[in-house]
């Protein structure tokens, strides 16, 4: 197909993106280079400044590379050229311009251009300010970087694929018989945004989460250089801001995933131990690790090789969790993982090169890491928290591998081709019952290490202070526990314990912070980041262990399920027919509407809660949504609506709905297989209607009678379903429907449209009648009259006169200058006026004619208004001012009016939703808990940051001293 | 021997000790005839029996919905999860249910289906052809 001249296709921005990202893989090559031999020959001063400045050369244009092939997917996709692949499968012509950078990072690519974004930011940062840090490190950025760019880089090695380039060309990535068609591009369309992706949670979340991954690097590079010089105490200064940052902003991505979670996915929770985010947490968990034993690091000289391995881990475990969302290996195990990209083996080689790599680095050099010979006392800070560190990566090592097992039944199976693999039966409960002592363990642990000192011996001289916050504390715990215990209980001992720590470590880092700390400002980040810990866990009692499903449904299965335990708790959903109140816990819900906005279904479900007397005492509404695929044919996400309150979240979805209304396709046909039925009425004259229904389950058939009458014709009539258009031509009967055997009276509205050349109908349902109506095509035939069939009379009238025409008593009421009429559209400079008749029928009914009559650019015209069931036409012909009277025209016409309407007595309902309703008490504990976290960590990295710019400014006044001397 | 050698050994031990244990917590997808003999929950990874009628009637219990899944032996049984229908059932390739079998019907508490990707290429294909 290669002769082909397509049409309209936009080459050139591919071309250079191209050329960009191979820019960048072999500027990434040589920066490794240049920065390594400017790591090599550090100590001669001319030799390595030449190397760093190509170093830095080559990083510039590596970065901005980068930036451009960012920059020309942006405009390829903002401009919607679907000759590219990656353009046609994120982008479509309905999709939002809000989302697109959503789209960006839908795919693979798009979110390794993200982190290779961060990346190039964070090594640019440290290229302006690592110092003699900058050319150790940045070799490794680059190194980092190399593996990132190959995994965009598109490359064939015979058979074999190096990346997945963002900038292919559709044509070249599929064969389909279309692209043998030139202007194949105006024939396609865009796949756009998974609509599940479309909300605000994915603008912000991937690069929250991509910075955090990108900053996890930089501790890890400066612990490599660290290994790489030899100088293993003077790296911890300059890396200890970042990994508090790396901490927080990791640790706020990783939760703003729960937050999305919990705020627009259906599962219920912000967490649910799933692979993916499994796999985003122990990374966290390993870098706080490294965190505490590089502060030990710093204050004792102990715990550097630790403070390597946590650092190494933490790097290498955020490429095995890219490699476990990635490959595709987690299969049926995760909800989100990415779809398979062929790009295993080289996510395999990235993580088996960085875990040999870093192994090897801290090999070599092992044995010269400065440790104190003597031991650390049992009564000392660093001991307690070395134990802490060891609790987090107990914590991380079972987390990994539980989360690894189909990695390992994809090795075994390879071996042995039979083996069937294992799978952990109930993830949830696994987790929570190991990671529950990690939990209690490391609230102690931070606080009791609080009251402790760095490298203290004199343990008795410390002994009274000690004993007294512990005292305070316990004692304001255990009330305090027994308070929340009585308002979310806690069901078992190892819940009652957890409960106990998370209010032991809130209480005792307060009061370190304010009677001990005196508030000092550097003790603010500790003592927030362990204190939020301690709220989190309460908030994970009263949310977590306490949630609780509120809606269930009063129909009860009988007997199949007799000796099933816990079968309750299954019940989850709640059936509410439209307008039926029902009743769940103290509120009782009412569905009351629903609007479809082009694909999002909004429900409106009001919730009253009364008092005793049965007063509403509080009313809210929720809006549950549903989203449809493009098609209308089944609903691609159900969004919840919770509705907050301080103390507790009242968490609500659609979990089901009548399969009619989510798929309109099967609507359609449904409406079509109806058995309608032809009628048709004079106005006010009501028709008694029999059918037979067959009795359900039974050989035998029932009679019923309706009687059924309609009462009014609507030229501007209101159907929820209906918007009116510019042009149209609707037609509503109001028509009242009742059945012999039941009380109640029904009024519907079914509406009829002609809009250019298409007949639309928007039929009513009548619930509980199993009742539909629907206005019958021909109501415009008979409506329509021809004027040429009409013979008007002419009348001249002045106002208050009354006439007489064909048995109508009628009379002149006067006019009316705010003239409206159903089918004129006022335009400027118009003068428009109509003249208001009051009729009154031989039969005795009331009517009011209000004709229009109009002067525009100097013209006169004039609408007709009529009484369809009288078959009276009124024309306003003229208007003379002088004599302030008006020439008005009256026909009648021949037939008499009849209005012709369908119905059918076997359609059911499908005014309803299934409801799911989820209380989670005290969530907002939990929030604030892990808010305080990531706050307490960025405070100290502010304050780590400010101690290392004094010492570097005072470094500078200083004279020059030779790098091995600042050791020390 | 420094005590914090002695503690990360001690931890070690735990953590060998918990992976082990775990094996309890874990299962390998299982047949219905295996799952009669079991009284402890059990997942069973099977295929739709797309000929056999799904019953959900939310208007009689929205929390109950049947269905029928052949597993790896080829046998076909009845399943009841008790809970609402999950959207685009039908469309699944595989499905892992989780829970016991009681009597001839097999009570899941939970499920979990793998659906072919909404954006995979056979359905570009027919777009394209179809634009």
């Amino acid at each position: 197909m290669g002769e082909i001249q397509y049409i309209g296709e936009h080459l050139l921005p591919g071309k250079l993106g191209h050329l960009a990202i191979i820019t960048a893989f072999v500027t990434s090559i040589l920066g490794v280079y240049a920065y390594a031999m400017a790591t090599k020959y550090r100590a001669e001063l001319d030799k390595t400044q030449s190397w760093k400045r190509l170093g830095r050369g080559a990083f510039i244009v590596h970065s901005a590379s980068i930036f451009s092939v960012i920059g020309i997917l942006f405009y390829l996709m903002i401009n919607q050229y679907y000759e590219y692949q990656y353009v046609w499968s994120h982008v479509s012509e309905d999709l939002p311009m809000r989302y697109i950078f959503s789209a960006f990072w839908e795919g693979q690519e798009g979110s390794f251009l993200l982190w290779m974004f961060w990346h190039a930011v964070l090594g640019l940062i440290l290229m302006r300010t690592a110092k003699k840090w900058e050319a150790p490190t940045l070799s490794i950025m680059n190194l980092v970087q190399l593996f990132l760019v190959s995994m965009i880089l598109g490359i064939y090695f015979g058979d074999n694929k190096i990346g997945a380039n963002p900038l292919l060309l559709l044509r070249d990535t599929m064969d389909a018989p279309i692209f043998a068609q030139a202007d194949y591009l105006s024939l396609i369309k865009g796949n756009g945004l998974n609509p599940l992706l479309q909300n605000y949670w994915m603008t912000i979340h991937p690069p929250t989460l991509f910075l955090g991954f990108a900053s996890v690097t930089i501790p890890f590079l400066y612990a490599i250089a660290g290994l790489w010089t030899g100088e293993h105490k003077a790296w911890l200064r300059p890396a200890l801001p970042w990994a508090l940052f790396s901490g927080s902003i990791l640790g706020t991505g990783i939760l703003m995933g729960g937050a999305w979670a919990y705020e627009a996915l259906s599962f219920g929770g912000y967490w649910a131990w799933d692979p993916v985010e499994n796999m985003s947490l122990v990374p966290w968990l390993t870098l706080i690790a490294g965190i505490h034993t590089h502060l030990i690091a710093r204050a004792t000289g102990r715990a550097i090789r630790s403070t390597y391995i946590y650092y190494g881990l933490s790097f290498v475990l955020i490429i095995y969790s890219t490699f476990l969302t990635r490959s595709g290996v987690l299969g049926e195990t995760s909800v989100h993982a990415f779809t398979e990209m062929g790009l295993e083996w080289q996510l395999i080689a990235f993580i088996v090169f960085f875990l040999g790599f870093t192994a090897w680095m801290i090999g070599r050099t092992y044995k010269s890491i400065p440790r104190p010979k003597t031991e650390e006392s049992t009564t000392s800070r660093e001991f307690w928290m070395l134990i802490g560190t060891l609790v987090l990566l107990f914590s991380a090592v079972i987390i990994t591998i539980a989360t690894s097992l189909p990695v390992f039944n994809k090795i075994i199976k390879y071996f042995d081709p039979v083996f069937e693999g294992w799978v952990i039966t109930d993830p949830v409960p696994f987790y929570n019952k190991y990671n529950l002592w990690v939990a209690v363990f490391i609230a102690f642990l931070s606080s009791v290490a609080q009251l402790m000192r760095y490298r203290e011996r004199n343990w008795k001289k410390h002994l009274r202070k000690f004993g007294t916050a512990m005292g305070i504390s316990a004692a304001i715990t255990i009330p305090l526990t027994w308070l929340i215990a009585s308002w979310t209980p806690t069901y078992n001992w190892q819940y009652t314990i957890l409960l106990i720590s998370g209010v032991f470590a809130t209480v005792l880092n307060m009061d370190y912070l304010i009677r001990i700390g005196k508030g000092s400002s550097k003790l603010v980040g500790t003592s927030f980041a362990h204190m939020g810990f301690g709220l989190m866990l309460i908030g994970l009692i009263t949310s977590g262990l306490n949630k609780q499903i509120i809606s269930s449904s009063p129909f009860v299965m009988e007997g199949l399920l007799t000796n099933m335990e816990d079968q309750e708790g299954w019940r989850k959903n709640m059936l509410l027919f439209k307008n039926t109140p029902m009743l769940m816990e103290e509120y009782e819900l009412t569905y009351v509407s629903d609007t479809l906005v082009n694909y999002n279904r909004t429900y409106t479900v009001n919730f009253k809660k009364k008092n005793q007397a049965g007063e509403v005492v509080e009313e809210f509404n929720i809006y549950p949504m549903v989203q449809y695929n493009k098609e209308y044919t089944k609903i691609a996400a159900s969004n919840p609506s919770t509705r907050h309150y301080l103390d507790r979240d009242i968490f609500t979805y659609i979990s089901g709905l009548p399969e009619v209304e989510m798929n309109f396709q099967l609507r359609q046909e449904r409406e079509d297989s109806l058995n309608y039925r032809t009628f048709s009425a004079a106005l006010g004259e009501t028709l008694v209607i029999r059918d037979t229904a067959e009795i359900k389950g039974k050989d035998t058939s029932t009679i019923r009678t309706y009687q059924v009458t309609p009462l009014a014709i609507n030229r501007n009539p209101r159907n929820p379903d209906y918007e009116r258009e510019k042009g149209d031509i609707p037609i509503g009967v109001t028509i009242q429907v009742r059945r012999l055997d039941k009380d109640s009276i029904f009024t519907v509205e079914p509406v009829i449209v002609l809009r250019g050349q298409l007949l639309y109908t928007y039929p009513s349902q009548i619930d509980p009648l199993s009742a539909r109506l629907r206005v019958d095509e021909s109501i415009f035939e008979r409506l329509l009259v021809p004027e040429e069939e009409l013979e008007y009379e002419e009348f001249e009238l002045t106002q208050g006169q009354t006439f007489e025409y064909a048995g109508y008593q009628m009379q002149f009421a006067g006019f009316n200058k705010r003239a409206e009429h159903v089918n004129y559209e006022p335009e400027e400079g118009d003068i428009a006026v109509s003249s208001m008749i009051s009729i009154k029928a031989p039969g005795g009914q009331n009517y009011m004619a209000s004709p229009l009559f109009f002067i525009r650019d100097n013209k006169p015209y004039n609408l007709k208004d009529e009484i369809p069931a009288e078959g009276l036409h009124l024309r306003f012909i003229k208007l003379d001012p002088q004599k302030e009277t008006a020439i008005v025209w009256i026909a009648k016409a021949q037939n008499a009016f009849e209005v012709p309407f369908q119905m059918a007595t076997d359609s059911f309902s499908s005014n309803w939703i299934v409801l799911q309703a989820i209380e989670f008490p005290g969530i907002n504990l939990f929030w604030l808990g892990t808010i305080l976290m990531m706050v307490g960590l960025g405070w100290a990295m502010v304050i780590r940051g400010r101690e290392k710019r004094k010492l570097n400014k005072a470094e500078k006044n200083q004279p020059i001293v030779p790098e091995e001397a600042t050791l020390s | 021997m420094k005590r914090i050698y002695i503690i990360a050994g001690v931890m070690l031990a735990v953590a060998i000790g918990v992976l082990v244990s775990a094996t309890g917590d874990m299962s390998t997808y299982t047949t219905f005839a295996e799952a009669s003999n079991s009284s402890r929950k059990v997942k069973i990874a099977g295929q739709l029996a797309k000929d056999k009628a799904m019953e959900y009637n939310p208007e009689k219990d929205p929390n109950y919905f049947s269905f029928f899944i052949k597993d790896a032996e080829g046998v076909e049984k009845k399943v009841v999860l008790l809970a609402a229908k999950p959207q685009d059932f039908e469309l699944s390739e595989q499905i892992v249910v989780t829970g016991k079998m009681q009597d001839d019907t097999f009570v899941a508490t939970d499920l979990l289906m793998k659906c072919p990707s909404k954006y995979k290429d056979e359905e570009v294909t027919i777009r394209i052809e179809r634009g």
